[in-house]
């Protein structure tokens, strides 16, 4: 039964009544206009800071930096933290965090590892591996949504269980990836086609990198699971009185975020060919990861955020990373400098959103 | 009359009839050790416009949660078109024909407005699980205009907008959902004079259509008058009056709020004698 006024539906109904105003004049258009938008996009400060970054380690290192093996050279620099980070950036829109992404990361290749010694098909483990990542996702929401713990603190206590646990099972030895030796005979010098797609090839990261990006921006702007992601963030009560399922949003977020962390750890065990249990190395991650969302635009209260500023965020800390390397910087400046990186984006940011409030632009 | 309102003293009886399309029966609902709904019976006609009445925190607000499936009963049975209705979520109510517009209007801030209108019954691009924007954009204009709310934009997230446009939107959310049923929860609350006017001339205009059926909480008296066909007071956690708009006025709209603070102060000030007493018993310890 139809409620509206006239027959059929309301985008058929005439605009009777009062004459509806014109829409304000477009200024989007002008290059001045767009630049303004573009700077007062979430994305924007950090895209800048980034561009002035490159640019300027283009000049200062040249072909040091824009040639083909450094490019390469690149990718695990931020590849493996721009999937990480897409996770967190679903997350931190709800209003949440996950903390055990490291836990899960150290955990996944382990699994991985003891299955396919156990003669599964090495195909079949790292899916049976994703699969379990995404169950650890699973307890992380049920516990955080259904008993009512802080995913701070959830995600704290995962983080630790999943360490603990993979240095018991790992006797906190460092094993070879399956799958990751050359292929075929010993003799052979190319990569199987199965290490090639996870992680060992020269662009794999990237390519899944950019693929769960496209994806994740996809779902977070075109589809109503991003839409009740941002209500559930803002606005808690309201959107559960609207009807979103407030519970299932978070979980079913905590559950991409703990796979695409497994993601990572497979990839990194096979790229690396060898897996390591080192639980500080998985809390520099799980903090980067962090880092490249808010420092791309997220904001850690909820309500907001991007996907593609965390491709953006990632690939700064890379080309940070990667340029001070190649400027023979000691590496302890690394932390430095990403620190004061993120006081600027984020003040940037602040900023950026107070003339974003007063330009009537979203 | 204003008998009736004492508590326990006298429940009216709803009164039964085939055109029903909603009836409530001994609804309770309780928060810890705070009773919101005694029991409460009532009954909705098709077409008809029910003003719902009653001092703040009389369980106006509840009932309608109740009744829009964001919140379950203790106790008490509902029909729906003669059907036992037993909504499990807000999104099942809607499907089966209930929506509403909450006092606190349910919007989310850092959503669009045309976002807001579609919350939760978003229009996608057939088969395919992606958002038809432009398609729920037009609608949105088409609601909008309709009801002669001008905005702009409608990308712009509604936390740009002022109270009475928020509330508008939220409005209008409600009554484009195509329910047969809208329980409106104070839904001038916010408004301006003449938005509020234009609010009322819609909700005339879907009167007069006889096809949406609502519940609407008022405090205007002279708003309850000109766009209810019949008002239930509820005090106390029960429905204490039941009467055809047309049977009652303002002068004995007010009577019964004004006998109910007369009862509520005489009430207090018991409280305060008792309290002080019991103050006055404790002071030889403290000191």
């Amino acid at each position: 039964m139809s409620s509206t006024i006239d027959s059929g539906s309301p985008a058929a109904a005439p605009t009777g009544g009062p004459a509806p105003k014109r829409r304000a004049p477009r200024s989007a258009g002008t290059p001045l206009a767009l630049a303004k938008r573009f700077l007062i996009a979430r994305e924007g400060s950090i895209t800048v800071v980034t561009v002035l970054l490159t640019v300027y380690f283009i000049a200062t290192l040249s072909s040091a930096f824009t040639g083909t093996e450094n490019l390469q050279a690149l990718i695990p620099y931020f590849a493996p933290y721009a999937i990480l980070a897409v996770g967190e950036v679903f997350l931190m829109i709800n209003g949440e965090i996950d903390l055990s992404i490291g836990g899960v990361y150290l955990f996944a290749p382990y699994l991985y590892y003891e299955l396919a010694n156990g003669h599964v098909p090495l195909l079949v483990a790292v899916l049976i591996s994703f699969v379990a990542c995404t169950a650890i996702g699973l307890v992380n929401g049920l516990i955080t949504m259904i008993v009512g713990i802080s995913s701070f603190i959830t995600t704290l206590g995962t983080l630790f269980t999943l360490e603990g646990f993979t240095l018991i099972i790992s006797h906190a030895e460092q094993v070879t990836a399956p799958g990751s030796q050359l292929a075929g005979s010993a003799t052979s010098n190319s990569l199987s086609s199965f290490a090639s797609v996870f992680g060992a090839g020269t662009y794999s990261e990237l390519i899944w990198a950019l693929i769960i990006v496209a994806i994740m921006h996809v779902v977070l702007t075109q589809t109503s699971w991003g839409t009740h992601t941002i209500a559930v963030g803002s606005n808690k009560l309201g959107a559960a009185e609207a009807g979103v399922r407030v519970r299932w949003v978070v979980i079913r977020n905590f559950m991409v975020c703990s796979t695409l962390a497994g993601i990572v750890g497979i990839l990194e065990a096979i790229r690396t060919s060898s897996i390591t249990p080192d639980p500080s190395g998985a809390g520099v991650l799980t903090l980067s990861a962090i880092a490249c969302a808010v420092i791309g635009g997220t904001l850690l209260i909820g309500g907001a955020g991007t996907v593609i500023g965390a491709l953006i965020g990632a690939l700064f800390l890379g080309i940070l990373q990667d340029a001070l390397a190649i400027k023979g910087v000691n590496a302890d400046y690394l932390d430095f400098y990403l620190g004061l990186a993120i006081l600027l984006a984020m003040a940037i940011n602040t900023y950026v959103g107070r003339v974003r409030k007063g330009s009537g632009l979203g | 009359m204003a008998d009736q309102a004492l508590p326990g003293e006298h429940i009216v009886a709803p009164t039964s009839a085939s055109d029903d399309v909603l009836r409530v029966e001994h609804i309770a609902k309780s928060f810890g050790p705070v009773t919101a709904l005694r029991d409460v019976s009532l009954h909705l006609k098709k077409g008809e416009v029910l003003g719902l009445l009653g001092d703040n925190g009389a369980g106006k607000s509840t009932l309608i949660k109740i009744l829009c499936g964001f919140q379950k009963q203790d106790a008490g049975t509902m029909w729906l078109k003669g059907e036992p209705y037993e909504p499990k979520s807000v999104e099942n109510a809607r499907q089966l024909g209930i929506d509403v517009v909450y006092q606190d209007l349910a919007l989310i801030d850092d959503l669009s407005v045309f976002e807001n209108m579609f919350l939760c019954r978003e229009q996608r691009r057939g088969r395919f699980p992606f958002l038809d924007k432009r398609r729920m954009k037009k609608e949105t204009r088409g609601a909008l205009d309709d009801i002669g709310i001008n905005l702009p934009r409608l990308d712009v997230p509604v936390a740009r907008l002022s109270g009475g446009q928020r509330q508008s939107i939220a409005v209008a959310r409600g009554v484009y959902s195509h329910a047969d049923i809208l329980l409106l929860d104070e839904p001038l609350a916010a408004m301006g004079a003449k938005e509020g006017a234009m609010i009322l001339e819609l909700i005339a205009r879907l009167k007069d259509e006889g096809n949406l059926s609502m519940i609407m909480i008022l405090h205007n008296y002279v708003h309850v008058l000109e766009s209810c066909d019949r008002v239930n007071m509820i005090t106390d956690g029960i429905i204490a009056l039941d009467k055809p708009t047309k049977d009652t006025s303002v002068e004995e709209l007010t009577e019964i709020v004004v006998d109910e603070y007369r009862r509520a102060r005489a009430a207090a000030q018991a409280d305060e004698a008792g309290g002080r007493s019991s103050i006055a018993v404790a002071e030889p310890d403290a000191s």
